[in-house]
């Protein structure tokens, strides 16, 4: 036992001794402990990059899912004008990481010029499928299990189009069986004056019934005017039960344009929130799209990351909840992450895709920001790390990246925390332009020889088995342990150019219990299902207990 | 050469007291003779685990001086913004007092408690403790049952050996789960295990090929098949987390391994002024000094009529099925408790926090080699119990059943099989210490203890009486 005094003085040495350039709040030590992270995609198997010309100075996505059936994570990974790849993830459980290339069904042609994905399971068999954002066609590709896929334009009668298109999300709409798919894309390369002002719209969509009970796409609604999205969601902001969808765009490119929320009321064609409607006009270089629930109120935040600043935003206390007006609190909490914490660039950030996941199971969001220049913009920082800003206590967030050793000099696009060898310590996969896929192995407070454990932490699977949309796709994962709440919700989209569906990642910290609900994407609660810490679970809609998973 | 001489003394002087780092409670030095702080030893347990010390002659002394001692506000006792939750949670509402019998804290030393028939032992009804999660209603002023569930308190002495039970009974268990997951995946069908360990039965357990378990199946065991042997419900993992809660709930103390800056953002979560109010080293002096009581044993010298009764009557104890739960004794492979243990989680110190684990060899203790050993070496931990939960009340017989609320997952009506090692000296009896003869307490038994029960009321007198008296030959030495 110390006196208080003695505490506060050596916090406040141990911050001097602590980090280096700039002296602001980023400097500040992390109170929260910090998770170690060892990169080893060379040792596990992974070559890969995303690279190419212009058109590739976006995207560079990942897709992680499990496509063989054996639960653990599998990796897509966008190529851009080298042919994407496909990993089947054979680590052993708490162990090094270890993938095995596999053929991705694609032809030549078709592998190039990818870049992002999204899982989903578009036809209902409960296989997942993968969306592939291209420049030229869009792919979907139906999973055939054992991590076969077989392009599905055809049998789906969906058109690809010709865009380049760099986002992506869907939800099931309200009595659908079968995903409504919105694609966002960038410039017009064929219009008049391109790249300037000449953003291409954005398509929707939505499901029809084949005679045979198999699912159509065969009209594209348009989502008009469009801005040069880089990222979308479809996402309940109001709690309303029907999700609207949010889409981030460029400001590089567009002329007139904004942020965007658009109503996608089921059975009516979507129409775009206007001022008259709340919604404020923003302009930023929106990269990517994270969104979580922070003070648990039913009403998601938004993190936006952009050219500089990056955004968080949260419903106006003061407005009526009915408007979609946001109020931006990343300054109060410290996850501006304008410039690079580490080297000597005094320059901006550029930040793409953006991820709110406990790293450190303290039972604390943490948000993950990939960065890296654009290309070789001259006002825009060249050494540029990616942000690992860890969720303190008091509330707001502590950048970590380089103790956490993910600052590499490397330009972040697309990435993924996911936990990837079942060892409850959440993994990082950063595909990075114009250089090596990175393959961080989260060991906690350990080395990549000794992981150790940092806090108590719970891995959620939820499904509706016997049901469309069996994945539940826009439901929200509830976990209670003592008197604190975190929440999560299963979706499709956001990021930048990369998605992931799986087990859910809670850190419960302390606790060695908790207690999960589930809010179906019907709106349906569930009851409580009590889980111990430490495991994998797997919550099946009408199920009595949870059922647990022991990996290999 | 003067400099260097009085470093050396300084640094081993630094060894002995606790090296800087660790939650040095000021030197004795400090601290005038009638200084009223009792929390005032430490050790460096990482130091200790590498220097090959003995451990148990390091620690047991200094956790037997804080079992008895009374802890004071010198200490950082009391939780003004705390509650009496294992995990930490700030109240709601401050509340005037600091002691308050109900919701706490309700004391200031373990022995003031564990005292019966000496330090580390049971209590009487009057030291009850009223149990609460300290999540809802943590600040609770009435005897309700809605509100807590009244608890009488247990005797500690040879919970060493318990808790060296559980977790061989876990590794096994887990051993099982694994093997039948295993199975699962070979063969690609379900298949099914009946869980047995050191001769319990813990129920079924159904493994699929995809890895996935279905536990609906256990008996008497969390799903995570983690034996959790301490409380009068079984659902404490080990000593050290047991400790570590008791601190905070009774005392107001928190050690810094659970209420510390890393999982609360704050070194002074209780917000009483006092920061790191106990460290790891004297959590590891307090389960030291736990883990090494004496395991109770069995009166010696008794008269002639008093030996032949218990005789005729552990014989019938065994005959009319008391033994299918209160099992005479369990084999224990190995005496080494390591400290910490191998099933804690995050919250309490866990043996990937440290280099290496003390090794506290209970086998050097005296008391230890006298116990009885089988055939293949092992000792017999004499308990009269089997570690596992059983329902105990019914509509016929709710005796037992006086409980509202459920506590950490487990049913208001279900129980850990009380260990009746030690019952002669640990009057009065049932988690609520509200029996006071022994007859009542077996008649007590409902549920799944319902056909003994009966067999027991079945008796003539006489022979009614034998049980007691052997059930009263059951001592823990003074």
């Amino acid at each position: 036992m110390r006196r208080l005094v003695l505490t506060v003085s050596g916090l406040m040495l141990s911050a001097a001794a602590a980090m280096p350039a700039l002296a602001d709040e980023s400097s500040q030590q992390s109170v929260a402990p910090v998770p170690r992270f060892v990169e080893e995609a060379e040792a596990a198997g992974i070559a890969h990059s995303y690279d190419g010309a212009w058109e590739f100075f976006v995207g560079g996505g990942t897709a992680i899912f499990d496509c063989d059936g054996d639960r653990k994570p599998d990796l897509f990974l966008a190529g851009g004008k080298n042919p994407a790849q496909l990993f089947r993830n054979d680590s052993i459980t708490a162990g090094p990481l270890k993938f095995s290339s596999l053929q991705t069904g694609l032809d030549d042609k078709q592998a190039a010029n990818v870049l992002g994905a999204y899982p989903l399971d578009v036809n209902n068999d409960d296989i997942l499928d993968l969306v592939l954002l291209r420049l030229g066609e869009n792919l979907i590709l139906e999973g055939k299990g054992a991590c076969r896929f077989e392009a599905a334009n055809r049998a789906l009668a969906f058109d690809g189009g010709r865009e380049w298109s760099t986002a992506f999300s869907a939800t099931f709409e309200q009595d659908m069986n079968f995903p409504t798919l919105a694609f966002g894309n960038y410039v017009d390369r064929s219009a008049p004056g391109s790249p300037w002002g000449t953003c291409h719209d954005n398509f929707l969509f939505r499901p029809e019934k084949a005679a045979d009970g198999s699912v159509r796409y065969p009209e594209a609604i348009r989502l008009s005017p469009g801005y040069c999205s880089l990222s979308m969601l479809f996402t309940d902001w109001n709690r309303s039960g029907e999700p609207a969808l949010r889409i981030s765009n460029d400001r590089q490119y567009y002329r007139g344009g904004e942020e965007q929320l658009w109503a996608v009321p089921a059975g009516r064609p979507p129409r775009p929130y206007r001022k008259a409607d709340g919604w404020q006009h923003l302009t930023i270089w929106g990269m990517g799209i994270a969104s979580i629930d922070l003070d648990v109120d039913g009403f998601p935040e938004y993190a936006l990351t952009s050219m500089g600043d990056t955004k968080l935003q949260k419903l106006d206390v003061e407005a009526d909840e009915t408007l979609p007006v946001y109020q931006d609190i990343a300054f109060d909490l410290g996850v501006t992450a304008h410039r690079p914490y580490a080297g000597d660039d005094l320059k901006p950030s550029t930040g793409w895709h953006s991820e709110f996941q406990d790293v450190n199971n303290d039972g604390l969001w943490d948000l993950f920001i990939a960065k890296g220049n654009v290309e070789a913009m001259p006002d825009f920082a060249a050494y540029d790390p990616d942000n690992l800003l860890l969720g303190q206590w008091d509330g707001k967030f502590t950048e970590t990246g380089d103790q956490a050793g993910i600052a590499l000099n490397r330009r972040g696009r697309g990435a993924g925390l996911a936990d990837l060898n079942a060892d409850g310590l959440v993994d990082l996969v950063v595909v990075n332009r114009g250089g090596p896929v990175s393959l961080f192995r989260n060991v906690g407070k350990g080395t990549a020889e000794d992981p150790k454990q940092i806090g108590n932490w719970l891995a959620v699977d939820v499904r509706q088995p016997g049901k469309a949309n069996s994945r539940a796709v826009g439901a929200k994962v509830s976990v209670k342990t003592g008197t604190r709440t975190v929440v999560k919700d299963v979706q499709v989209g956001a990021g930048h150019a990369s998605g992931q569906l799986g087990f859910v990642h809670f850190g419960l910290g302390v606790a060695e219990r908790a207690s999960v609900r589930i809010k179906w994407p019907d709106g349906d609660w569930s009851h409580a299902y009590r889980v111990f810490a430490n495991g994998h679970v797997i919550i099946e809609r009408g199920a009595e207990k949870a059922k647990l998973w022991y990996p290999e | 050469m003067t400099r260097i001489s009085l470093f050396i003394n300084a640094s081993l002087l630094a060894l002995c007291l606790g090296a800087p780092g660790s939650h040095a409670g000021g030197s004795q030095s400090d601290l005038p003779p009638w200084s009223e702080r009792a929390i005032v030893d430490d050790v460096d347990i990482k130091a200790l685990a590498a220097s090959g010390k003995d451990p148990i002659e390091v620690l047991q002394p200094i956790g037997e001086r804080l079992f008895k001692a009374k802890f004071t506000t010198l200490d950082g006792a009391g939780r003004p913004e705390a509650t009496q939750a294992i995990v930490p949670t700030k109240v709601r509402r401050r509340s005037q007092m600091s002691f308050q019998r109900l919701a706490g804290m309700d004391a200031n030393a373990c022995a003031s408690c564990h005292n019966e028939p000496v330090n580390g032992g049971a209590g009487s009804f009057t030291v009850n403790v009223f149990v609460s999660e300290g999540f809802e209603s943590a600040d609770f002023d009435t005897l309700d049952p809605q509100f807590s569930n009244e608890r009488n308190t247990n005797a500690l002495q040879g919970a060493g050996l318990i808790e060296l039970l559980a977790r061989e009974m876990t590794a096994d268990l887990h051993g099982q789960r694994q093997s039948v997951v295993a199975k699962a995946r070979r063969s690609g069908q379900p298949e099914k295990i009946a869980l047995e360990t050191k001769g319990i039965a813990f129920g079924t357990l159904t493994a699929f090929a995809d890895g996935t378990l279905d536990v609906s199946g256990l008996d008497g065991i969390d799903d995570d098949l983690t034996l959790r042997p301490f409380s009068q419900k079984g659902v404490f993992t080990s000593l050290r987390q047991f400790t570590i809660n008791a601190m905070n709930s009774h005392h107001g103390i928190q050690a810094s391994e659970r209420f510390g800056a890393d999982w609360t953002g704050t070194s002074d979560f209780d917000s009483d002024g006092f920061a790191d109010e106990m460290s790891a080293g004297q959590i590891s002096a307090l389960v030291a000094f736990q883990a090494t009581l004496a395991a109770p044993t069995r009166k010696a010298d008794l008269p002639d009529i008093w030996q032949e009764a218990a005789a005729k009557g552990e014989d019938l104890f065994g005959k009319i099925g008391c033994t299918a739960c209160h099992k005479t004794s369990l084999p224990l492979d190995s005496l080494v408790f390591h400290d910490p243990g191998p099933y804690d989680t995050a919250g309490t110190l866990r043996q990937g926090d440290m280099v290496t684990p003390l090794a506290l060899d209970l086998g050097t203790l005296d008391w230890v080699k006298e116990l009885p050993r089988d055939e293949k070496g092992r000792v017999l931990v004499p308990l009269f119990g089997d570690l596992k939960r059983h329902t105990i009340a019914d509509a016929a017989n709710d005796t037992f059943g006086n409980e509202l609320l459920a506590q950490r997952f487990v049913a208001r009506d279900v129980f850990i099989t009380a260990e009746l090692w030690g019952l002669g000296s640990t009057a009065p009896y049932g988690h609520r210490g509200d029996l006071t003869t022994l007859e009542e307490a077996v008649l007590a038994h409902g549920g799944q203890a319902t056909e003994s029960r009966n067999a027991y009321a079945a008796l003539a007198e006489d022979d009614r009486q034998t049980v007691i008296a052997f059930l009263r030959s059951l001592e823990i030495s003074e």
